[in-house]
């Protein structure tokens, strides 16, 4: 009797909140410094489909070592102009880089790491397309990236089950292609697709349930 | 042999007699839509304002890859298809 008032009294309360899915906060970026102070060689056009970037210089003579890690800095923007300027001069980069773009690999991991780390839905869904296009861009990308995925794809891992359950209802963000858990999927087959023999293992090293492509 | 044709055109500095609108998309209205997104009319103008001989293209496809403005920034453009379907009414088509 003493043990069941006990109970009744006391309730066993499970472990604190860990906080997986919680959004870090953003801290202030050298890309929006850099963008304030002029450093970048674009300005802003608006046309009929929305905006589009002008570059001042062309990108083939620009020195990717040190304007893409810039860009990729830009990643964790998610204001107005600063967030359409690191994508767009992100895809433009890569879009015309060539084998520009090898080199400079390991200098991307730690803005893709701290963009990814923010646990935002809009900074990741924009990352893992950043990521698609960055392995399909130049030769050899794909697998110069599979030594780093111990950084960055133990996030990946929290949201990829991150699929909306509506039951016979139409998921709009799939055709957007803003449902994170299939992004991540695409992305993971990309890495796979692209990634050289050893994609596969690493990958399913830190996604166990990764399924092949 | 259109861009040898437009190069004389161009070096002879010949203006347009007619124009119309685009009813459907095609190679050359994607093209014709990406020399006017740069502040164009089309390959012709281009080649007279810039006093160049080649435009880059992409290989893949033959669309124009990169082109300078008048104010001498740069637009790239797309490997694949630009002009979506509701732009294409708006391309225009010089007649020489």
């Amino acid at each position: 009797f003493c043990l069941f008032v006990f109970c009744f009294c006391f309730k066993v309360r499970g472990p604190p909140v860990a906080g997986a899915f919680k959004e870090r906060p953003t801290k202030p970026t050298a890309f929006r410094k850099f963008y304030e102070r002029g450093d970048f060689p674009i300005a802003l056009e608006h046309d009929t489909k929305g905006n589009k970037i002008a570059w001042k210089v062309e990108i083939e003579k620009l020195d990717y070592h040190y304007y893409l890690p810039l860009f990729f800095d830009g990643l964790t923007e998610m204001t107005f102009p600063y967030e359409f300027f690191a994508r767009q001069g992100i895809h433009d980069m890569l879009e015309h880089g060539g084998n520009k773009i090898l080199p400079v690999v390991p200098q991307l991991i730690i803005p893709i790491k701290n963009a990814l780390s923010l646990r935002n839905r809009q900074v990741i869904c924009i990352t893992l397309k950043v990521l698609q296009h960055l392995v399909v861009s130049a030769d050899m990308v794909g697998e110069a990236l599979v030594p780093y995925y111990r950084q960055i794809l133990p996030v990946l891992n929290i949201f990829k089950n991150m699929n909306v359950n509506s039951g016979d209802g139409i998921d709009y963000s799939q055709q957007k292609r803003e449902n994170i858990g299939d992004l991540i999927q695409e992305t993971l087959e990309a890495f796979e697709r692209y990634g050289g023999e050893t994609a596969y293992i690493n990958i399913k090293y830190m996604i166990p349930t990764y399924q092949s492509c | 042999k259109k861009s040898e044709i437009s190069g004389v055109m161009a070096k002879a500095g010949i203006k347009p007699k007619s124009i119309c609108h685009a009813k459907k998309w095609s190679d050359e209205i994607e093209n014709l839509y990406r020399f006017q997104q740069a502040g164009y009319r089309d390959e012709v103008e281009y080649k007279q304002v810039k006093q160049v001989d080649t435009v880059e293209c992409w290989a893949e496809t033959g669309f124009v890859k990169k082109l300078q403005r008048r104010d001498n920034t740069f637009y790239y453009y797309n490997k694949q298809r630009e002009c979506e379907d509701r732009e294409v009414h708006k391309v225009k088509v010089y007649m020489y």
